[in-house]
């Protein structure tokens, strides 16, 4: 189960993926990709209600 | 196995039986990169052998691995077995049990779905359970929201049965012809009223719940229920040829398009060890606290753009250990990817420890 998502950038201050803490503590980088299952558990996670951290670049 | 000839079909053997036959990967459970065992499974996920699913939803909780009781004299070396560890007698409505195998829609185009040319897809498969009674298999269109199902009987207790059923090809709903997941293959173990309060739709049909898994058996009744399957072949026609044995090497070559991992094969992610471990990137004036970089290039083009999870060498995620090769590595130090790819992966760690190069293993999930 996703605990947080937090944006990540890059050093040109580009969105480049999704960090994602599970409840069990593993930590991931989800890529910007609709075909990645990972990333549509994210937009479902969201639609949900729930809100990803950004802290910009 | 003996190639015999290349026809518009596709290669042949001396028994004419073409070669990749079988829609489904890993049938034969013989490639399990993540994990030979699993325990408390409470959740949905790829637990141990590869390209088989767990679709759980609050019916028990349950132990899944690669068993070594097989039928006797078919070949097989692994079977795929779930023994419940806790039980649930009273399954709410919406509880339901599957083993999945969800396939994408382009490795499926030749079955010829959705047009008047369809073909009947036959499943097989050797399973065996303490629990007899009714099951279902179902064949699932997530393109087309559409479904059948049939139910077959495991007879005799604790004894390997073969079970084979044909599905009439689908003259509606075509598949997309993407990555992503189209027919998904569906072995009920447990299904509330939500599941069975119908009729069992054994045509193919826009999907009504209620339809799905009719007459399924419970096995989440008692701890004391476990349930094995293997030789899982699905393909095109009206009769199971003999199960489709892979080289061991070709097998987990098609597994590496969903899964990879950075360990030997035999170790689980997460395990404190420097085997396979990926030592990458370095700065240019000697050794830094400050940034180092990377990439590491994965076996093989993945089916999409993978999830990555990092691990430093004690095993803890979402960190990577700094290396002065020959002097010293510091472990939880920072891991970020700069690019994700389908083939590779660009990485770098901003500190904070003294370092020439980055020390990291990882896992890449590109599972539908």
């Amino acid at each position: 189960m996703i605990n947080t998502v937090e944006k990540i950038y890059n050093w040109e201050n580009n969105f480049i993926n999704y960090k994602v803490t599970y409840d069990d503590g593993k930590i991931s980088s989800v890529p910007l990709d609709e075909a990645n299952t990972d990333y549509q558990a994210i937009q479902q996670w969201i639609s949900e209600g729930n809100t990803v951290i950004d802290n910009g670049e | 196995m003996a190639i015999d000839k290349v026809t518009s079909a596709g290669l042949e053997t001396s028994t004419n039986q073409p070669v990749f036959r079988n829609i489904i990967i890993n049938g034969d459970m013989s490639i399990a990169q993540r994990a030979t065992s699993t325990a408390s499974i409470t959740a949905n996920g790829y637990h141990t052998i590869d390209r088989f699913n767990t679709f759980l939803t609050t019916l028990g909780t349950w132990t899944q691995s690669q068993s070594t009781d097989v039928p006797t004299g078919q070949g097989f070396a692994k079977s795929l077995k779930m023994d419940c560890t806790t039980a649930d007698a009273s399954p709410a409505a919406g509880d339901r049990l599957m083993i999945q195998h969800l396939i994408e829609g382009q490795n499926t185009q030749y079955i010829k779905k959705g047009t008047s040319s369809a073909e009947s897809l036959t499943v097989s498969f050797w399973v065996k359970s303490n629990k007899t009674g009714t099951y279902t298999a179902e064949i699932y269109d997530n393109d087309n929201t559409r479904q059948i199902s049939q139910s077959y009987t495991i007879s005799s207790a604790d004894t390997w049965e073969k079970k084979t059923m044909t599905f009439a090809g689908d003259t509606s709903g075509t598949l997309t012809n993407d990555n992503s997941e189209g027919l998904i293959l569906q072995l009920w173990l447990g299904a509330g009223t939500t599941y069975t309060s119908g009729t069992l739709s054994t045509t193919w049909t826009s999907v009504t719940n209620a339809n799905r898994a009719v007459g399924q058996v419970n096995l989440a009744d008692s701890t004391s229920n476990e349930w094995y399957v293997t030789g899982v072949q699905l393909e095109a026609g009206t009769s199971a040829s003999d199960f489709e044995f892979l080289p061991v090497d070709v097998n987990l070559d098609r597994c590496k398009r969903y899964y990879q991992k950075s360990y030997s094969y035999a170790t689980s992610p997460g395990t404190n060890t420097t085997a396979g471990i990926m030592t990458t990137g370095g700065s240019a004036g000697g050794f830094t606290t400050g940034y180092l970089s990377g990439s590491i290039k994965f076996e093989k083009i993945m089916r999409a753009s993978p999830t990555i999870t990092f691990y430093e060498k004690g095993g803890d995620s979402g960190v990577c250990s700094r290396l002065k090769v020959g002097v010293s590595r510091t472990d939880n130090q920072p891991i970020a990817t700069e690019s994700i790819s389908d083939n590779s992966i660009s990485i770098y760690s901003s500190g904070t420890a003294d370092a020439g190069s980055i020390d990291v293993h990882f896992e890449a999930k590109a599972e539908l």
